[in-house]
């Protein structure tokens, strides 16, 4: 007994938030309405958690090196979209190629302005985000992209099919995680990220190339919301124009529920991951619950305010 | 004493785990001026936020006046007469003289019985009025951010007394004052102190306690080490009461000069030759180009330096140009140095983050090693590479700074202002840390607006006027604090 007190004083109780309110709102959610725990559902949830979880880990580097991204959204529809159109001209392999060199391109552009530029990335991303997405409208014509008969039949499988018994879709995230992390806790790139997010000047005194590394990160958001969108696109079976939507809002909430700060130099991806699910959940039970769908918008836009306001007050302290 | 103004009785306040005062009682009378010494976190600074309302004891009282107070906010203590200034002056760049001066309750021209216009010109005769009595005449509506340091610290002062204080409180004021300006404060102080301000002055610099101040309260480890009057103490006794040693004599064991290390190749009025094993000095008065010495050698000047930097001609466009041509910076403020939200080790390793001859195979282990080394030799306190850099001390601080550049074992370093607001100990560590540095054929190039550290430490001190080095004073000839002084001046 007294081992598990000791135990229980050493682990540090702050930093492990995010999985105590997930682990809270699951045991609240399934005690209400016992659909919560059915296989389904579960498997339901991993699977629109997985494309939010790669978003968010994109995102992640963002805010850990100081800045912010708005323009996701906009980008997974348009990598979604620009992978369908080349898939159906030169095949699978250059459709998801295309579709994540698009989703890199605009984070490079994102980067360049901020970093080169000096722009406001709150400013920058608002301003690619409407951009991108009116691209979108022009390529597409506003119409879904899924060809006469419709997507590769290998790549509409990659959205449905199972690996060892767990969905495509939720390995990308998970092999992404694992090696991503790797890349922010232990090489000198990572190190350098966490280094100018919490302190660019002194990062740059210090022999960083501080645009470098800023620019960089928004390269690696928009790549992730580039394979983002190939995966939304594999499970919706076609290049969708008004995907996205709102995608930056609930990344930036979970990456914030994470830990992150949104004053740069602190966050751990997993952690953001645990916002996503905290975000997904929340939203699952508010659906299963039956709550209206307007009062659910209420609901996340609460969600993200209390998340930076948690985040103002643990700077402050 | 009679009429005490302000004090604190028996005070105590943890921080976790760490005492800070540990039952201190302190008072400051009526027309007093009373200096508050000590090491770095021997309790000064808690102690002023006690008084100051920024920190509420966990036993003790403070008294103002005779009476007691719970002082919860700054804006209790102000109300109750305490006003402190801050080593961060709370000033708005963007804003006037007046309007910095006033801000808090403009004066309004009233239209209808409605407050709608600021009355500019009664703003600015207050503000000329009330700057007179500190012998400042600034033009009121220059912005502040054109004003000096030395300027906007008496503005603060200034603006501080707008409100009647009955105590004043000053943390290291003359920090990045230069010897003329510390006078004109000094003269004000003297002033307020004769109109019966009492005034708390904290402060590294000995020399001007024993100059300016009636009494001396000495902490040490959240006790009163010693409470002293005037007459009754020198430099050397504080030290001793602050440290519980006798003063360390400063190092100054001449070097012999090796090979030229750094070079300027174009022709300037402030151009530089820095030879191995040497400790180069620059002086001069504050605003001066000492810092732009400096900074053009780590890049950070707005036109490319080209120097002989070892025998080879480098570009120095930006501080990763200089870093590989094996030059470090100490920057004048710690906030500039590091990131204060990553952990003593992460800020070590910064600048040698992927250098091939100290990672790779070997790896994170041997770089763990090499920093625990570090933190060893530089006597880097507590021994905890993953504590937060925010928590530790100023000189503490400093001793990662230098940490950061040996690991990188740059051939040069540049420091500006290296030992303000450290504490005696440190100080003297940082000191001998520079001299063995050079010993082992680095070069230190080094300002400081303390000429009596540029005396003691360096091997020759070159002295500036505008941009221009005026004057070459070596230590074969006597090498001085007044000589100094007389050559900037």
């Amino acid at each position: 007994m007294t081992k598990v007190v000791g135990a229980a004083r050493r682990i540090n109780w702050a930093g492990q938030a995010p999985l105590i309110t997930l682990l809270v709102l699951c045991i609240v959610t399934s005690l209400l309405t016992s659909r919560f725990l059915s296989p389904i559902n579960l498997t339901n949830i991993f699977v629109q958690s997985s494309i939010m979880a790669v978003i968010a880990v994109g995102m992640t580097f963002v805010i850990i090196g100081g800045g912010f991204d708005l323009s996701v959204g906009s980008t997974v529809a348009l990598s979604g979209c620009i992978a369908a159109m080349a898939m159906l001209k030169f095949g699978i392999f250059a459709g998801v190629v295309s579709g994540i060199a698009a989703g890199a391109a605009v984070g490079l552009a994102n980067g360049l302005i901020v970093a080169a530029l000096k722009v406001n990335p709150f400013i920058a991303t608002l301003g690619s985000m409407v951009l991108v997405r009116g691209v979108v409208y022009i390529i597409t014509g506003g119409a879904p992209v899924s060809g006469d008969d419709g997507l590769p039949g290998a790549f509409v499988a990659f959205g449905n099919a199972r690996l060892f018994g767990i969905h495509y879709l939720v390995w990308v995230p998970l092999v992404l995680l694992i090696v991503l992390s790797v890349v922010m806790q232990l090489t000198p790139y990572g190190r350098r990220v966490y280094a100018t997010g919490g302190n660019r000047e002194a990062a740059y005194l210090s022999g960083v190339a501080v645009e470098r590394v800023i620019a960089s990160t928004y390269v690696w958001c928009g790549a992730l919301a580039g394979v983002a969108g190939v995966m939304l696109a594999a499970r919706l079976q076609s290049g969708q124009p008004t995907a996205g939507e709102f995608y930056e809002l609930t990344a930036i909430a979970a990456v914030v529920l994470g830990g992150a700060s949104l004053y740069g130099g602190e966050g751990t991806l997993y952690k953001s991951v645990i916002g996503v699910f905290i975000m997904i959940v929340l939203g699952n039970g508010l659906n299963l619950l039956n709550v209206d769908s307007y009062w659910q918008r209420v609901a996340v836009g609460a969600v993200v305010i209390a998340a930076a306001a948690a985040d103002r007050l643990r700077s402050r302290a | 004493m009679n009429d005490i103004a302000a004090g604190a009785q028996n005070v105590r306040k943890r921080f976790g785990a760490t005492t800070a005062l540990d039952g201190v009682t302190f008072e400051v009378a009526a027309g007093e001026i009373h200096a508050l010494v000590g090491e770095n976190g021997a309790g000064k600074s808690t102690l002023v936020r006690v008084l100051g309302g920024v920190v509420a004891p966990d036993e003790g009282a403070v008294t103002i006046g005779g009476r007691e107070y719970r002082l919860a906010s700054p804006h209790d203590a102000i109300a109750a007469g305490i006003v402190a200034i801050p080593q961060e002056l709370q000033l708005v760049p963007a804003l006037s003289v007046a309007e910095n001066l006033a801000l808090g309750d403009l004066p309004a021209c009233r239209l209808f019985g409605v407050d709608v216009f600021v009355d500019r010109a009664r703003m600015r005769a207050e503000a000329q009025t009330h700057l007179a009595m500190f012998d400042f005449a600034p033009d009121a509506d220059l912005p502040v951010r054109h004003l000096s340091f030395a300027e906007q610290q008496i503005l603060a002062i200034a603006k501080a007394l707008r409100r009647r204080a009955r105590v004043l409180i000053l943390d290291e004021p003359t920090a990045a004052l230069e010897n003329r300006e510390v006078e004109q404060l000094f003269a004000v102080l003297r002033r307020l102190q004769a109109n019966g301000t009492a005034i708390i002055y904290v402060s590294h610099r000995l020399e001007e306690i024993v100059q300016l101040a009636d009494r001396c309260t000495v902490l040490r480890d959240g006790r009163v080490a010693a409470v002293v009057a005037r007459g009754a103490f020198n430099a050397a006794d504080l030290v001793q009461a602050m440290t519980g040693r006798t003063a360390i004599r400063e190092a100054t064991v001449p070097a012999t000069p090796g090979g030229m290390l750094l070079e300027d190749v174009e022709p300037r009025s402030d151009a530089i030759h820095l030879r191995a094993g040497e400790v180069l000095g620059l002086a001069g008065l504050l605003g001066s180009a000492t810092t732009d010495v400096l900074a053009r050698f780590f890049g950070l000047a707005p036109r490319a330096t080209i120097a002989r930097v070892n025998n080879r001609l480098r570009r120095l466009s930006t501080p990763i140009a200089a870093i590989d041509a094996g030059i470090g910076f100490v920057p004048p403020s710690r906030k500039l140095g590091l990131v204060m939200n990553q952990s003593v080790y992460d800020n070590i390793v910064l600048p040698s983050l992927g250098l091939q001859r100290l990672g790779r195979g070997a790896g994170r282990r041997r770089y763990r090693r090499l920093v625990s080394e570090l933190m060893e030799f530089l006597d880097i306190r507590p021994r905890q590479p993953e504590m937060k850099v925010s928590a530790l001390s100023g000189g503490n601080q400093q001793k990662v700074i230098l940490a950061k550049w040996l690991l990188r074992r740059v051939d040069m370093l540049l420091l500006d202002e290296p030992t303000q607001g450290v504490d005696i100990a440190a100080k003297a560590k940082i000191h001998a840390l520079l001299r063995d540095f050079a010993a082992r054929g680095g070069g230190v190039l080094l300002s400081s607006s303390d000429f009596s550290e540029l005396a003691g430490l360096c091997d020759a001190v070159l002295a500036l006027r505008h941009a221009d080095i005026v004057a070459r004073i070596d230590r074969t000839e006597v090498l001085s604090e007044e000589r100094i002084h007389a050559a900037v001046a």
